[in-house]
């Protein structure tokens, strides 16, 4: 047993391929869980029951699950039911794997995303709040001005950390087909059964964009409080 | 509904496996988070270096990943080391349960070890100058003192990873253990009914979480008694 150069040489371009595809799963589902934790979050903080609770149902539901069921369910479940299959804008959807893996993963880290959301929005100073509503802002002005830009600030180490896990769900498409990094990686490793080189090298190239997505962060969340720092 | 008949038994043995893969994973989690925080309090340098190393790759790779690498990386090297002995051996396996208990306990405790840490730093340094002034010895601070402040502080994220760990359990059915997941395509390949087999799925593991989420809660109002009595 040793370990094959040439075959990591070889496997990482073919590998680097499919980046392209992670990266679409995981920009395209960011996008689309980060509306639907706005929505989810507007809901659930709007003092009225009949919004509330449907939304706490469903984060219970998302987040007590795991990631590869509801997906498993969107893809291999959706089908038997007629109307899904009759729906003129859902099957076109769900049909591809593409379509149900950027559903399953926008459905579940928008869940997450809420949670993280409230956690930003109950941060914020009562006090904050009140020298708005004294000023004579309206609700939704104290919370578009107010709440929002501080809640954000609050939020951003938690929303870096959801980033990251959502970059590592994307590889939980190559169990509906698709192929991306981790796809790609897996058929080599089917066909040359070398998972030690195939697996970590692909590994490394999964620490770098996650070493990149904290780098990022890091380098926002230093600018989001520079007026915090000013003043130390 | 009907669909389901027949296939009860099946899913209960494989909630079961759930279960032990939760346990068993469990514990070691504890263990490497311990043996992590550990190294990372620890001045030598060494120890810090690989327990870093080992917190930025498992918390930084997706799971699926960390669980092929393990299971298909530990049969190729077990068969290499057969063959050793024994050219014959064509193919040994690293059972799937253990392969995927391994992995996911590795996973875990790169978590937990990050928490363990925060919780030690986290215990209130009068605290222990008070024990040491009482004549408490080392272990005596570490086992009344230390531990009860630090389980406090551990708890909650505890009880998110322990969450994160039983969502984790269904990853395995990959590497074909016979677990719920698994026992759901056996069923789909008679009943042709996926839907309703894979949001059983969803049903038992909201189950689980309901039951994990519970018992730390029991937990915390344990932990946190003496907080209580102000109220």
């Amino acid at each position: 047993m040793s370990l094959d150069v040439d075959l990591v040489v070889d496997s990482i371009p073919k590998m680097l391929v499919g980046i392209g595809l992670t990266f679409e799963l995981l920009f395209l589902s960011l996008a689309l869980g980060t509306a639907l934790g706005i929505i989810l979050l507007i809901l659930r903080i709007s003092g009225r029951w009949y919004l509330s609770w449907p939304t706490m149902v469903y984060i219970y539901i998302f987040r007590g699950t795991p990631i590869l069921v509801q997906i498993f369910i969107i893809y291999y479940g959706f089908p038997q039911l007629d109307f899904i299959r009759n729906n003129d804008i859902l099957w076109p959807i769900l049909r591809e794997p593409f379509g149900c893996a950027i559903v399953a993963l926008s459905l579940n880290t928008g869940a997450y995303l809420s949670e993280i959301f409230r956690g930003g929005v109950l941060g914020v100073d009562r006090g904050l709040k009140e020298a708005g509503a004294a000023l004579g802002l309206s609700v939704s002005q104290r919370f578009i001005y107010i709440t929002s830009p501080i809640a954000i600030r609050l939020c951003l180490p938690a929303y870096s950390n959801d980033v990251v896990s959502l970059m590592k769900s994307t590889a939980l498409a190559s169990t509906i087909t698709l192929l991306d990094m981790m796809g790609i990686a897996r058929t080599i490793v089917a066909e040359t059964y070398a998972p030690y080189e195939i697996f970590v090298s692909v590994m490394v190239i999964y620490l770098i964009i996650t070493w990149a997505i904290q780098r990022t962060f890091g380098w926002i969340e230093k600018r989001m409080s520079r007026h915090v720092r000013s003043e130390v | 509904m009907d669909a389901i008949t027949g296939w009860w038994d099946d899913f209960f043995w494989g909630s079961l496996v759930v279960v032990e893969l939760f346990f068993v994973a469990l514990i070691m989690t504890v263990l490497f988070g311990l043996i992590g925080a550990g190294a990372k309090l620890s001045k030598n340098r060494v120890a810090k270096a690989i327990a870093s190393g080992y917190t930025i790759v498992f918390r930084g790779t997706p799971e699926i990943l960390v669980l092929l690498l393990f299971y298909f990386g530990s049969a190729i090297t077990l068969t290499a080391i057969a063959q050793i002995f024994d050219p014959e051996i064509k193919f040994v396996d690293f059972p799937p349960f253990w392969a995927g208990s391994f992995a996911i306990a590795l996973i875990i405790g790169s978590y937990a070890t990050e928490t363990f840490r925060g919780a030690f730093l986290g215990v209130d340094p009068g605290q222990i100058e008070a024990a040491r002034a009482l004549g408490l010895s080392n272990l005596q601070t570490f086992i009344y003192v230390r531990i009860p402040a630090m389980w406090r502080l551990a708890l909650p994220p505890f009880g998110n990873h322990m969450l994160s760990l039983i969502k984790d359990t269904a990853l395995v059915a990959i590497i074909g253990l016979e677990e719920t997941l698994f026992v759901a395509e056996q069923a789909i390949g008679y009943t042709a009914k996926p839907f309703t087999m894979y949001i059983l799925v969803g049903v038992i593991y909201l189950g689980f979480s309901t039951i994990i989420t519970l018992t730390v809660m029991v937990l915390e109002k344990y932990a946190n008694r003496h907080l209580q009595v102000a109220q």
